[in-house]
This record gives structure tokens, sequence and C-alpha cells, in this order.
């Protein structure tokens, strides 16, 4: 409180002095008037400057007030006049009503003063709390909560040093967050150690050092207060964290029902064939024709090469699902890989027709090769499925801009409905439910997912006279333009 | 007649024993089988292979590292058989000192080709080396450094030729990324695939009949490169 502070005791005598002065202006103005007042009106007068006083200077100035107007009273207004002799027992009643009035004005105001001081303190950390929680309600990470803690607490404490240490909780590391940050770590124990406790425990603690001021009871208030601000925040983060990963599991849990019926049915088809053509062929009873059992024995590879194509599907997507595509790249030709792609999938394109045209001068693109062999794949198998067997698949790259490749693959296949064409990347979507093509509708939601994890962008489009598929690659890798290979010297 | 080639199949799956016991033995082959890398090791020590069929994916040991412990002591050729999840170590194991490798479920006709090849290379490192190598229209004269195609001179730039010929004394095998620019461009390019690309498209653009659908310069995807030769 302001009355306990040193600065407080270098105004005392000033104080006092005006008290008496106050007394002394009211005393000429009673002498002059002396006649015409009744004395005990003057007495009542006096209570003025007493209570003044007192009001104002505090208690040392009302009781000088006090003794001042008490002599002053004696000595001009109670007969004989210019004595200070006390001769009767009302006097010296007089002189103890004086000093009952300065100490009962000093208490009262004192209180007042005392309560204003701490409704105004208590007003302010109200404003500061205020200010935190707004903060911290906007807030939805652990470690921005953290650091606007540290942030307001160092503020609102005016604190030399502030560090907010929060506990390791098997998702999130230990963290430790020091204002200003780049004041050394401190050498002596902090001042203030408060725990930051919530439901789920020991979240952490704040620590704070002061130098001026010092320390006081009330900063401790503010701090604990700041601190169970702070372990709500972090709460309630927590908790929006968990539920969050809670909608991801319904989310894959959701993905997974769908996956294993479309799965089970597509997983079944094929074994069916398999087991019905090896059965045939075991079976004793029938002698089969050699052109039959060559029939047979080709269903029976066609359906594994299917099957092993669906369970590589069913990987990739789970992998793009949870998030784990992480393409490893390396400077690339597209031809390069296009060229493993068609030998690899010889045996399943027969004879249909190819047509390449990536220009010579086309740059290295910073590609996971396996994955862009993937999406090649994926993408010729549509058409493969799609388009009529006698008709071409084209494949072309281009440069559209300094920063960008775009590869279309090209086929003679019937149009898709103009507004289905972006649902067609969707997961299990299906154009024709036709019996003749057989898939698990991931295909194109794998080349999306490898494409996108590239930063490009996949698009299908309707052509004149047939169907496109069109991706984009950014050339630049890390900021790196694609590296020019010198040519040979020694030719 | 020599005694049947030896094979040792190093597998966990049962199943894939059992096919690979049946058919390869039918094939005239003499056939081991071990479910667990260190039991293959013992089995390789005790009767040397003239080829492994390495699964990459065994319970005790990985498959790296059987052929890198192989390696120690024996130069018969590995296949891997691999499945398509383990790719990058396919190519790890390839890097150690596997000479080949199949992704599961393959064809027998493949794995049948794949052996006869490793046959082929352990014959050869023993035997004179051929010299001159066919593949279709081209031919490569490793000793003469001249290359054709139908019969005229083709110009190869110096490190033209030093890749084709690695490629081309390799033949049908898979050669990685990496042993590639090792061989050919030494330590310093080691990891700078590019010039591998760039070179091979240069190479394909200058024997191949249609450069972007190759016939004899194959791109393994993710793995590295083959030469296809006449067999």
């Amino acid at each position: 409180m302001p009355s306990s502070s040193p600065s407080y005791a270098r105004f005392w005598r000033g104080d006092i002095a005006l008290a008496l002065l106050v007394v002394g202006v009211i005393t000429a103005g009673l002498v002059l008037l002396r006649d015409r007042l009744s004395i005990s009106l003057i007495a009542l007068l006096y209570l003025l400057p007493v209570g003044l006083s007192t009001a104002q200077w505090g208690l040392a100035a009302g009781v000088a007030a006090a003794l001042g107007a008490f002599f002053a009273f004696n000595f001009f207004f109670i007969a004989p006049y210019y004595s200070l002799s006390v001769h009767q027992a009302q006097d010296l009643l007089v002189l103890v009503v004086f000093l009952g009035v300065a100490i009962f004005v000093s208490q009262i105001v004192g209180r007042a003063r005392a309560s204003l001081a701490a409704a105004q303190a208590r007003e302010r950390e109200a404003l500061q709390l205020y200010e935190l929680s707004a903060t911290l309600a906007r807030l939805r990470t652990r470690d921005e909560i953290g650091q606007a803690l540290a942030q307001r607490l160092h503020e609102a404490i005016q604190a030399a040093l502030t560090e907010v240490a929060l506990r390791a909780d098997g998702q999130q590391p230990e963290r430790l967050v020091r204002l200003p940050p780049e004041a050394p770590p401190a050498a002596t124990a902090p001042h203030f150690v408060v725990p930051i406790l919530s439901g789920r425990g020991d979240l952490g603690e704040v620590r704070v050092w002061r130098v001026t001021p010092p320390p006081a009871e009330s900063d401790k208030r503010l701090l604990r207060a700041f601190t169970s601000q702070g372990a709500l925040a972090l709460e309630r983060a927590a908790l929006e964290q968990a539920e969050l990963r809670s909608k991801v599991l319904e989310e894959g849990d959701r993905l997974k029902s769908a996956l294993l019926s479309s799965v089970s049915h597509e997983l079944r088809t094929p074994l069916a064939s398999i087991k019905a053509a090896v059965t045939s062929l075991a079976s004793g009873e029938v002698d089969w024709s050699s052109r039959a059992r060559a029939d047979l024995l080709k269903m029976v590879e066609e359906e594994t090469d299917h099957l092993n194509r669906l369970v590589g599907n069913l990987l990739d997507m789970s992998r793009i699902e949870a998030g784990a595509v992480e393409p490893q790249r390396q400077w690339n030709l597209l031809g390069d890989i296009l060229g493993g792609t068609l030998n690899r999938l010889r045996r399943t394109t027969g004879r249909r027709q190819f047509v390449v045209q990536i220009p010579d001068d086309l740059p290295l693109v910073p590609v996971d090769s396996a994955l862009l062999d993937q999406v090649f794949a994926n993408l010729i198998g549509n058409s493969l499925k799609y388009a009529p067997p006698d008709t071409p698949i084209t494949v072309t790259a281009w440069q559209p801009d300094e920063a960008t490749v775009q590869v279309q693959v090209r086929n003679q296949g019937p149009h898709v409905p103009s507004e289905q064409l972006e649902r067609i990347f969707d997961r299990f979507y299906r154009v024709y439910a036709s019996e003749r093509v057989t898939g698990t509708g991931l295909g194109l939601s794998i080349c999306k997912g490898f494409i996108e994890a590239h930063g490009g962008r996949i698009w299908a489009e309707n052509l004149p006279d047939g169907f496109a598929f069109t991706f984009t690659l950014p050339l630049a890798w890390d900021g790196h333009r694609p590296p020019q290979v010198p040519p040979d010297a020694d030719l | 007649m020599s005694a049947p080639p030896h094979i040792l199949v190093i597998d966990d799956e049962p199943q894939i024993l059992r096919a690979l016991r049946t058919i390869l033995g039918e094939k005239k082959f003499h056939v081991t089988t071990a479910s667990r890398g260190e039991e293959g090791l013992a089995l390789a020590a005790a009767q040397p292979p003239d080829v492994v069929i390495l699964d990459i994916g065994l319970p005790d040991l990985s498959g790296i590292e059987v052929c890198a412990r192989l390696r120690e002591w024996s130069q018969a050729p590995i296949i891997i058989l691999s499945a398509r999840d383990s790719e990058r170590d396919k190519v790890a194991a390839l890097d150690r000192g596997a000479d080949d490798y199949l992704t599961k479920p393959f064809g027998i006709e493949e794995l049948l080709a794949r052996i006869r090849v490793a046959l082929r290379h352990a014959a050869r490192a023993q035997s004179p080396r051929a010299t001159v190598i066919t593949a279709g229209p081209v031919t490569v004269d490793l000793a003469r450094h001249i290359v054709t195609r139908d019969g005229v001179e083709v110009k190869l730039t110096a490190t033209e030729f030093r890749l084709l010929a690695y490629l081309a004394a390799n033949a049908d095998r898979v050669l990685t990324h990496q042993s590639i620019l090792a061989h050919v461009w030494g330590a310093p390019q080691a990891d700078q695939v590019e010039y591998l690309r760039v070179y091979m498209r240069q190479l394909r653009k200058k024997l191949e009949a249609d450069p972007g659908q190759p016939q004899y310069l194959l791109t393994e995807p993710g793995v590295g490169y083959r030469f296809v030769a006449d067999e």
C-alpha cells in the first residue's frame, strides 16, 4: 500500500504544515466573525479543518489539525481570550472530540483508499486475465499456447526472465519457452515456480525471475491465475487434438469398410475363375482339347495378374491414405521412365500401338521414378480398358512454361459426362458399371495421390476424338533448376 | 555328363519352396531349400551352389545381409525375390552383390531365363570372355572398341562407349544406377544419376529403332538398366 512506501514519509512535514495552515485560515476567518457566532457553532466549524486534513493528508496531519484547532479555539474563543489555560472539563471534552473525529475520519478514508487501490489492482489483473484468455482461445497448438502464456505473463509481471516449460506428453516432445528469448539461462533459483496442473496431470511449470520491483504476494496471485488459464487452454488443445485424431481414425474406418466391401467382391471374382479353370484341368473326367487347355491356362494367368494389380493398388492406396507417400526424387527423364513402364506392361498391352512424343530437349524432372512408373501404368491401364483395342494410345510431354512439365496420356475411348470428369479421381468411383471392365476404382485416385505428392496436378478431359488424362510436374527441386549435363568433349 | 547345376532357394514361404522344388527339380536342377537366412548360409557353405535364389524378407536376417555375407566368400550368382513393398531393399541387395531380381509374383519362364543368364555368366567368368556381344542389329566389340548397327559403324563418344561396354559385358543382368555410375564415371559422379539418364538417352538414339520404346537398352524402373543381348 502507498502508506507504507518510503516515498510517502518525505511529504509528512509538508502535510502537517498544510493542515496547520488550514486551521490558521479558518481561525483567521472565525476571529473576524467572533462576535456574531455562538461558541458552539465555532466549535462545530473547527471540525471542518480536522476532517479535511485527515481525509486529504492522513492521520498525522489530522491529529496535528485537531491539536492546532484545540489550541486556537482555546486561545481565541474561550474566555479568558488569548490565554491557553483550560479551566473547565468541557474544554477537555472539546479536545477529545477533535482528536476522535480526526482518528475516525482517517480510518474511514484509509480504508476507502486501500479498497480503491485493491479494486484497481484487481481490475488490472482481471483485464490482463481477460486479454490472456482471449488470446489463448484463438490458439490451437500446445506450443503456441506456451509461447502466448510466457509472453503475457512476462509483460504482466514485469519479469526479468520468464520460462514456460512443457513436459513431453507422448504426442509432443518437451518444450521450453524463454523470454526474452536471447537471455542466458538464469544463474539463481527463480523467485516463483508454479506448476501447470490440469485434469490430465502435471503439464509442466512456469518459472519467473524478478529484479525490480521486488517480488510481491500479488505477483504470485497473478501468476497462479495466469497459469491456471494456461493449463485450461493446454487441456482444451489436447482435447481438440484427440478429437481430430479420432475423426481421422473414424474416416479411416469408413474407408476400410468401403475398401473391404469393394475388395472382397473384386478378389473373389478372379479367384472364382482361377478355381474353376484349375479344377477343370485337374479333373480327369474331361479330355480337354489342347486349345481349351491353353485357353483355361491363359485365363488363370490373366486372373492372377489381375489379382496382383489389385493387391498393388490396395498397398498404394493405403500408403496415400496414411500420408506415407514421400517421393524419393531423382533427376529423371520422362521418356526413360515411360520406356520402363511400357516394357513392364508388354505382356498385358498385347498388340496395342503406342505413340510416344517426348521432345529430346525436355529437361530432367525431379520425380520418384517408381511412383511415376505407377502413374503411367495406371493411366495406360485405364486407356487399355476403355479405348477400343485397335486404336493407339498416345503419350506426349511438353513444357507449357519455364517452371512446369506437362504430360498427356490420350486415347480414342468414349467420352465421360463432363459433370463426372472430376469425380473419376475419387476412390471407388466408376463411370461405367460395365461387366466387361474390371477394376477397383482405385487406379486414378492413386495417380492423383502420387502426382499431388510431387506438387503437381492431374485432370481428365474429353477431346474431339477421344479422352485424355493430363498432369503437371514442377521442374524445381528445393529451388534448384534441372541440371544440364555437359556433352562429351572427346568424340 | 556333368552333374546338374545346384540351386539353393532361401525363402520363408513353404508354398514357394514347395513350388520351386517341384518345378526346378522337374527341369533337372539339383535343388536345396532353406527357410531362414542362417540356415541358407550354412547350406551354401556345406554344398556350394551354382545359383542362389534369395527372398528379400526373411524372418531372421535381412536378404541384404545374407547377400553381403555370402559375397564375403562366394561368387555364386544371387537372384533376389522381392515383393512390391520391398523396392528399396531390393536395390540395396543389388548394390551389395546380388546379380538380378524378380518381383513376386513371377512367371516361371522369367525365373528360368534369369537362372540361365546367371549360369552363363558364372561359366563365362571362368572361361575367356566373349568380346563381341550382339543384340538384334547391334554388335559391340569390346576388344576393338567398335559398335555397329546393321553392319554400319556407329560413332560413340568415349563415355557413351564406356557405358555401353559395361552394360554389354554384363548383358542380361540388371545393373543398378550406383554400380553403373561408379564403373563408368568413377566416384565423384556416383550420386549424379542425371548423367546416366542423359547418356542412356543418347545411346538409345544411336542404337534403338524407337528410342521411346527401347528393345535392347531397357529401363528397370527404380533400379537401373539392363542390356538385352541375343541368347
